[in-house]
């Protein structure tokens, strides 16, 4: 009798357990579902604001409080997920200064200097509001996971976490246009859970070879108050890039490939 | 100095009236931030044309009682302190048409000093033909600039290229005629990236002439891999009448704001010239090795720190150096007390050896810079300290540079010599140097 009672408690306890396990599956698979999503989502975002491997010209703008303007442009290719390289066209001072990035690793080649030098990613060889990751951009699932998205009236909000410590900034919230799957905000935070700067994607234009991307980023960040910084794009292709160009013997020569 | 003082305010007011008409120019351009929104670049053109025009002006204080002053002048110059005014302009221009590239870098220099008024120099500083038949592979000829290594203030394997200047080590260099290829080869895995680049270098009386005394190809190359996030350089250079170098450098980042650097050169039989304190000279053979080993730091405030310890083997010990200070002392001695310059003169037929840059055995370089302080865009003020390890004479220099306006920099370094008697940096002519410079790109 003792015996069976026992035996009536565990199999009520195995019971329990059961549930709790069904309970606890369908929860993880649930928020594994949305985590997929999320990062499916930034996948299909890193694709609409540019192919898989292309190249563009980028004009950064930089104003000061008092409206003294400083513009630099820069002929990009870029390939795959995290390889990018660009030659400075403009201003004079900065002509034939080109960058490199692949995944993590970034250099800087200056004409005078006749080398590339390796740079990190908070650097900026522009000065201003931008800094080298945003100047040299690769995909941002390439940088990040999504660890939470959320439904909003205009779209969805992506909340996202760096993969590796060496991203520029800890975390980062995307705020996307559900219709278009392209981003119109995105604020950047450092480990700190300080505002670093916002990007504001705007004017979405038709580019050609089923490019629709905003063709303007507007960036201001609490640490430069008062200072606005613009990225304008122009000629943005696709087009079929080597592997070698994406090599520190090559920067010399990005110029070559306008 | 009358003279130098009115090239240097002309060029002044010229550089400032055009940054002027320059900046109301570009207020005056509104942003246009809609789509129409025009990137001239974008229409390629075949050739482009750049210069730079850059006015320095320098003020030299002498160190009248430094014994390399007295080797220099003897007792034969009163003032404390020395003027120049330079003018230079930099010309570079290249023409692409499709896989065949010419590009060409020219400088003149004019300048105004005392001791030489006007004089004028002009030099091709590379001048070449690049082929490049595919993304691969490219050939160069002509007068070009092989900057090999990974130091910034010091490079033991730049094999193929003129040593950099200590004062300014970003400065442009003067290359070699030389014959050159590049072969990069990039794949997925481990090993992403392989390039060799071989270079063939002829040395006559009249190209490359500063190389060496006699007629001979030089040879040698770099191999490149780009492995596990670090660059690593392989390199060597052959010569029948020249010593025989093989170097290795490599770079990574150790954190996203920590980079480390090191360069290593072996010199196979490097003759190296002494001179003992009565004058004579011998020749030393050995195999030395050189190298330097650094770091590059970039803090949260926007500091830049970059540190280098450098070991030149090829260098004089304290007790060489010193010798060598004590026969131009001695020699000044015997100039005052019988008129005679010969152990003077003796000392000085080795200055090009005792007298360059670094030319000691053990050094720290240290530079840090803050950019955009005090929430001034473009301003960047900086410190660089060179150490003599090993007799602990200083180099220190303080510098502001600013760039108020496109295209337009102005710089302001200051420089002071720290030492002892008979130590390298407390035995130079000058003991402090002030150097004012504009420049603008166009």
């Amino acid at each position: 009798m003792h015996w069976d009672m026992f035996n009536l408690q565990d199999k009520k306890g195995m019971k329990m357990k059961k549930i709790l396990i069904i309970i606890f599956l369908g929860l993880f698979s649930t928020l594994s579902a949305f985590a997929l999503d999320g990062n499916e989502i930034l996948r299909q975002v890193d694709r609409n604001l540019n192919p898989d491997s292309f190249e563009m010209y980028r004009k950064l703008i930089n104003i000061e409080p008092d409206g003294t303007k400083k513009e630099f442009v820069m002929f990009s290719v870029k390939k795959g997920k995290d390889k990018i390289a660009s030659v400075f066209l403009s201003p004079a001072s900065e002509k034939g200064r080109s960058t490199l990035r692949i995944g993590d690793n970034m250099w800087l080649y200056i004409p005078n200097v006749g080398k590339p030098i390796r740079i990190t990613s908070l650097q900026s060889v522009t000065g201003g509001v931008f800094n080298n990751s945003d100047i040299m951009r690769v995909d941002y699932s390439a940088e990040y996971n999504c660890e939470k998205i959320e439904t909003i009236d205009t779209g969805y909000a992506l909340y996202l976490k760096a993969k590796l410590k060496t991203v520029a900034y800890e975390t980062v919230t995307m705020f996307i246009d559900s219709e278009k799957l392209l981003p119109y905000k995105i604020e950047c935070y450092a480990a700190s859970g300080m505002l670093i700067k916002n990007l504001y994607f705007k004017n979405i234009k038709d580019f050609g070879q089923g490019v629709i991307r905003p063709a303007l980023i507007e960036t201001d960040s609490p640490l430069y108050k008062d200072y606005k910084s613009y990225i304008v794009f122009a000629n943005v292709k696709k087009r079929d890039l080597a592997d070698e160009i994406f090599t520190l013997n090559y920067m010399h020569k990005i110029d070559g490939l306008r | 100095m009358k003279h130098g003082f009115i090239l240097l305010t002309a060029w002044f007011m010229i550089v400032s009236f055009y940054g002027t008409a320059v900046s109301q120019n570009t207020d005056d351009d509104l942003i246009d931030l809609d789509l129409d929104f025009k990137i001239e670049e974008v229409e390629k053109k075949p050739y482009s044309i750049n210069a730079d025009i850059e006015t320095k002006e320098t003020i030299r204080f002498f160190d009248r009682d430094a014994l390399l002053f007295k080797q220099r002048y003897l007792d034969k110059k009163n003032e404390a302190t020395a003027w120049q005014t330079d003018l230079d302009l930099t010309i570079e221009g290249q023409f692409q048409k499709d896989f065949i590239k010419l590009y060409g870098r020219f400088n003149g220099l004019l300048y105004y000093n005392d001791d030489e008024n006007f004089e004028s120099e002009r030099k091709v500083e590379e001048a070449y033909i690049s082929f490049q038949p595919s993304f691969s592979l490219a050939i160069d000829a002509g007068k070009k600039v092989h900057k090999w290594g990974k130091g910034y203030a010091f490079s033991p394997s730049a094999f193929f290229s003129r040593p950099k200047n200590l004062d300014d080590p970003d400065a442009t260099l003067e290359g070699y005629y030389s014959l050159s290829a590049d072969y990069i080869k990039s794949r997925g895995g481990i090993l992403q990236t392989i390039a060799i680049t071989p270079v063939l270098m002829p040395v006559n009386r009249d190209i490359n002439h500063e190389i060496g005394p006699k007629d001979e190809f030089i040879w040698g190359g770099k191999f490149y891999f780009f492995t596990l996030d670090t660059d690593i350089d392989l390199m060597f250079l052959v010569s029948d009448n020249l010593n025989n170098h093989f170097g290795i450098d490599f770079s990574k980042n150790l954190t996203p704001s920590l980079e480390i650097h090191g360069d290593a050169a072996l010199v196979k039989d490097y003759h190296q010239y002494i001179i003992d304190e009565y004058g004579n000279t011998s020749k030393q053979e050995d195999t030395v090795f050189n190298f330097l080993l650094g770091l590059r730091y970039l803090s949260r405030q926007d500091t830049t720190y970059i540190f280098e310890y450098y070991h030149n083997g090829q260098g004089y010990s304290a007790r060489e150096y010193e010798t060598y200070l004590s026969l131009i002392e001695r020699g000044f001695d015997q100039y005052l007390n019988t008129s005679s310059q010969s152990l003077i003169s003796q000392s000085k037929t080795m200055s090009a050896y005792y007298n360059q840059q670094a030319a000691m055995r053990d050094y720290l370089y240290l530079k840090v810079s803050q950019k955009d302080p005090f929430d001034i865009l473009y301003f960047v003020p900086a410190i660089t300290v060179v150490y003599n390890m090993e007799d602990q004479s200083a180099s220190i220099t303080p510098q502001l540079t600013y760039s108020p306006l496109t295209n337009l920099t102005v710089d302001l370094k200051t420089g002071f010599l720290i030492g002892k008697n008979k130590t390298e940096y407390g035995e130079k002519i000058n003991n402090a140097k002030v150097v004012l410079s504009i420049k603008y790109y166009f």
